[in-house]
């Protein structure tokens, strides 16, 4: 061991949250054991009461627990408490307060503890709420508390064998081998932190985990409470709660996930808000499932049909939850994903791996326990039945949510593959044609029945009434999808196809709503909910079928069906162009034109430029339209050579501009013109310039120039110039010359930055009485000096998908304030 | 059988014959003599730059061109012309991944993906988007 003596390290922050580690392990193990033993004893009332009882309250030390490791963790990274290795690797001083809780979630246990927070909670109310279900569902709630603990637990069985990783380890034991620890003073030497990644300093960071993490938890519950039915053999009195519970999951983890495609699309250079990413298509695919269980259910309610369908669908959301971790922290995915996440070793793979292996066989054993009795109906649905074509369009989404994981999974079942085929396979070389093209048809086959169901009733429907109101939507859809096609010229047939269907669905879901519904707003979250998934799909459609880069003005491809050929590919990439101070570029209908940066004083290090951008009218040639973009950068950050980028974007209601800067000048190196002088003799002299001219109109002695202070003996005069620049814009400034004490001569220099000019008043030489000449030192920097790379792009009608998403979102909560509000008196067939 | 068992039954073969035929889609990791028995055809080459040669970026020339020469894992040195920005902190990766095509002597690149060794933690570096 070793013994030396630590100065300046603050060890009870770090004690005290690896104590409550451990209470809050210790009391899930011992909630769960309870519950299990309350659900066994139950006839026996005493018993089952104190077993209760005792599991209610280790429940809720558990949670105490887990709050007080989150308040001990934040003590360190609010103090910069830099002895731990958290705190050193994920905070540092310079760091906006607002981004402090970001840097929490920005390591794997802090999110780890993120999620078990929201299952605590969560846990708490399932604990007030589930009745009867309680023992039952709050025994695998508390289970599966039990394992995200040991995420967080950091013991070392033997010298190879860690369970998790504290967040509460000590630099000096994370970087044993470095000689900064062999000395006991070491912690004067730690001034700073690594602070947090400049792309994660953004807003987004803040508020997108806790929801994510939030959804994510939502789907345990489903999950408890079809193990809890099963396992007490009750499949009527969980369908409520599970419903309320899936309705809630859907509609947070969907917002979860589209708040990731919105930061993507809004602060990180991605290029889009969907790009079909391993780590994005990681946590739709629960999502999908998510909603084809829910629909399912809504089936087993009404008729007692697709049941067990229900079960699996359920079950493997939260397991698959569990396979997106697995996917997006272990670091499998490595070489195939964009984001940067990063592996913790093999410990967490084998980790995670058991834990899923684990639900994954008890969520087997309770259905293969059931299996003889399972609620089954023998007779056939009717071909015109509601029941039917949700129970179809649920197996579609399952079918898409295997698609989408057999792509994503490429680097886990790989080896295999190679093994078998000697073949070393990769991901698509092209993923959103390969995404798209399938998924494509999803999002008909998907908008078409969620649209058409509505119009049709359980058990069966009328023919003739189903006939005429979906022959009128059909017309009125057509043509909608018809003018649309034409005006956004559309001519892919599948996404002709696709638009057809988005129309589809937002007619008659508008229809059915209003008129057969009238508008009962209790009653309206189906049809609000598929109302805005039709707009999500025409949004995506709009916003993405002609997204085009206008800094290159040419038209992306990324939906084109016939196989392109490589250099086409290619030309897709060159969407940079360069951008000279000064220098208008055409783009698009615009003209934009770099007029220079502004780094901002103070602790944040990045860079603004501002990229003007102006429409002109062809005829008149007068300006129509005109705004400042600021995308903005990091150079160099962190030591590291090159810039880090944020978009700037701006938005109208029917597209948005959206600006990113690929590369920059460094102006700390590149600037290396000089002053020279040139020599006026009488006002009107004019000076010629790189970009304009300059003419001097005398000289004054009247200076309200806030960077000069008038002092007694001064004399002051100030060279009175107006600037030109080629579009004959005017400017006017004035250097002045200071002569102090008659022995000290100052200079205050005068700037237009948009030309990059520099003057100064060099030396005042008086001839005579009447006759001075004046020498004016000019510098300009040299245009091709400062320069921005840009790539801007148009993104057609996104708000359509943004409105989308908000229109679904509150279709859920509609469902769900209805589910809640009413009294058990729902038809139960 | 019932309607249902016949509607899975066939949507689930569907899928299967779906996921067969974009078989086809997925790539495979090459070396740069493999992937030159098929230029013009994309492929992912994992590699590491030569940081002794010359890498040359000129956005005033060419904001979308970027050369260098890389090593792939069979330890063959090629040409790699990459149509984008230089990506930032190339010189520190200790891996590259590359997507593009074999075109005579030299390898046409869309796509980098990079790994670097910062001193604590190992990130992943992307450059290069709708590929």
């Amino acid at each position: 061991m070793d013994t030396t003596q630590f100065t300046g390290e603050h060890l009870w922050p770090g004690q005290l949250g690896h104590f409550f580690v451990i209470v809050s392990f210790v009391a899930a193990l011992l909630s769960t054991f309870s519950y299990i033993r309350a659900a066994i004893v139950e006839q026996d009332l005493e018993q089952s009461r104190i077993w209760k009882r005792l599991a209610r309250g280790s429940f809720m030390v558990h949670a105490v627990s887990v709050v007080s490791i989150f308040i001990a963790l934040f003590y360190i990274i609010t103090n910069h408490l830099f002895e731990y290795h958290y705190a050193y690797e994920h905070s540092s001083y310079d760091m906006p307060s607002e981004y402090l809780l970001s840097c929490f979630w920005e390591g794997q246990q802090g999110s780890f503890m993120l999620w078990t927070f929201w299952h605590a909670v969560l846990g708490l109310i399932v604990m007030r709420t589930a009745k009867h279900f309680e023992t039952r569902t709050m025994s695998v709630i508390a289970f599966v508390q039990v394992i995200l603990t040991t995420m967080i637990l950091g013991i070392y069985l033997g010298p190879d064998i860690k369970i998790g990783s504290t967040p509460f380890m000590l630099l000096r034991n994370a970087m044993q081998n470095a000689p900064i620890f062999a000395m006991p003073d070491y912690m004067d030497f730690i001034k700073d932190g690594n602070g947090l990644n400049v792309l994660l300093q953004n807003y987004w960071m803040v508020i997108h985990p806790p929801i994510l993490f939030l959804g994510f938890a939502l789907t345990l519950i489903p999950f408890a409470y079809c193990i809890a039915a099963l396992w007490k053999g009750d499949y009527k009195s969980f369908i409520k709660p599970t419903l309320a519970w899936s309705l809630a999951g859907g509609a947070v983890l969907g917002t979860g996930i589209m708040m990731g495609g919105a930061w993507a699309y809004e602060s990180l250079n991605f290029g889009g808000f969907w790009a079909w990413d391993p780590v994005e298509n990681a946590s739709l695919v629960p999502w999908i499932t998510l909603i084809a269980g829910l629909h399912t259910l809504l089936v087993y309610r009404r008729t007692k049909r697709a049941f067990t369908v229900t079960m699996i669908f359920l079950l493997l959301t939260h397991l698959l939850i569990w396979y997106s971790t697995f996917l997006t922290r272990t670091g499998i995915l490595g070489k195939t994903s964009v984001h940067a996440f990063t592996g913790d070793g093999t410990a967490l793979t084998y980790h995670l791996l058991i834990v899923i292996g684990v639900l994954m066989v008890i969520s087997k054993i309770a259905i293969l326990y059931r299996w003889k009795q399972l609620p089954r109906i023998k007779t056939e649905e009717a071909t015109l039945s509601r029941e039917f074509w949700m129970f179809i369009g649920a197996v579609i989404l399952f079918l898409a949510a295997v698609q989408i994981s057999v792509t994503t999974s490429i680097p886990v079942w790989a080896p295999l593959a190679k093994w078998i085929t000697g073949k070393d396979f990769a991901p698509p070389t092209d993923p959103v044609s390969h995404y798209n093209n399938i998924q494509v048809w999803v999002a008909i086959i998907i908008g078409l029945l969620s649209a058409t169901i509505m119009y049709m009733k359980y058990k069966n429907s009328d023919g003739k009434t189903l006939a005429k109101r979906l022959g009128g939507t059909a017309l009125v859809a057509l043509i909608m999808a018809a003018l649309i096609a034409c005006g956004q010229d559309i001519t892919t047939w599948q996404y002709d196809l696709m638009l057809f269907a988005a129309c589809y669905g937002i007619v008659a879901n508008t229809y059915y709503g209003i008129s057969i519904q009238k508008l009962k707003f209790k009653k309206l979250g189906p049809s609000v909910a598929h109302l805005g998934f039709a707009a999500v799909l025409l949004g995506i459609l709009l916003s993405a079928y002609n997204k085009h880069a206008i800094s290159l003005n040419t038209t992306g491809v990324p939906f084109n069906f016939q196989k392109e050929t490589q250099q086409e590919t290619i030309k897709e990439n060159m969407e940079n162009v360069i951008m000279f101070l000064g220098v208008p570029v055409a783009m698009g209908n615009y003209f934009a034109t770099y007029i220079g940066d502004s780094a901002v004083e103070g602790k944040d290090k990045r860079i603004y430029y501002r990229v003007l951008f102006e429409q002109k009218d062809t005829t008149t040639g007068e300006v129509t339209d005109r705004f400042m973009l600021y995308p903005d950068a990091f150079i160099n950050p962190k030591g590291q050579q090159g810039l880090s980028a944020n978009p700037s974007t701006r938005h109208y209601w029917n597209y948005d501009v959206f600006t990113y800067i690929s590369s920059a000048t460094d102006k700390s190196k590149s600037d290396t013109s000089s002053y020279k002088s040139h020599i006026v003799n009488q006002p009107g002299d004019s000076i010629y310039l790189d970009n304009g001219f300059m003419i001097f109109n005398g000289f004054s002695r009247e200076i309200d120039d806030p960077r000069y202070t008038p002092k007694e003996g001064d004399l002051a005069v100030k060279a009175k110039l107006s600037v030109y620049n080629m579009e004959g814009k005017q400017n006017e400034i004035g250097p002045i010359y200071i002569l102090r004490d008659k022995q000290y001569i100052m200079q205050v220099d005068d700037t237009v930055k948009s030309m990059g000019l520099y003057t100064r008043f060099g030396a005042l030489n008086v001839h005579s009485k009447d006759s001075a000449s004046l020498d004016i030192q000019v510098r300009q920097t040299n245009p091709m000096d400062d320069f921005i790379v840009l790539k801007a792009l148009i993104f057609p009608y996104i708000n359509v998908l943004w409105i989308g998403i908000m229109i679904m979102v509150f279709g859920f909560f509609i469902s769900l304030g209805d589910l809640i509000t009413t009294k058990s008196k729902a038809p139960e067939a | 059988m019932k309607k249902t068992q016949i509607v899975l039954l066939v949507l689930i073969m569907a899928a299967i014959a779906v996921l067969i035929s974009v078989f086809g889609d997925f790539s495979s990791y090459e070396t740069f003599a493999s992937a030159a028995k098929e230029p013009k055809k994309s492929y992912y080459i994992i590699g590491t730059l030569d940081t002794t040669r010359e890498m040359q970026y000129d956005p005033k020339t060419d904001a979308n061109h970027f050369t260098f020469f890389a090593t792939d894992k069979a330890g063959s040195l090629k040409k790699v012309i990459f149509n984008g920005e230089k990506p930032r902190d190339i010189e520190k990766s200790e891996q590259i991944v590359m997507m593009g095509f074999m075109d005579g002597e030299t390898f046409h690149c869309s796509k980098i993906q990079m790994k670097c060794p910062s001193k604590y933690k190992k990130d992943m570096v992307a450059v290069g988007n709708n590929g």
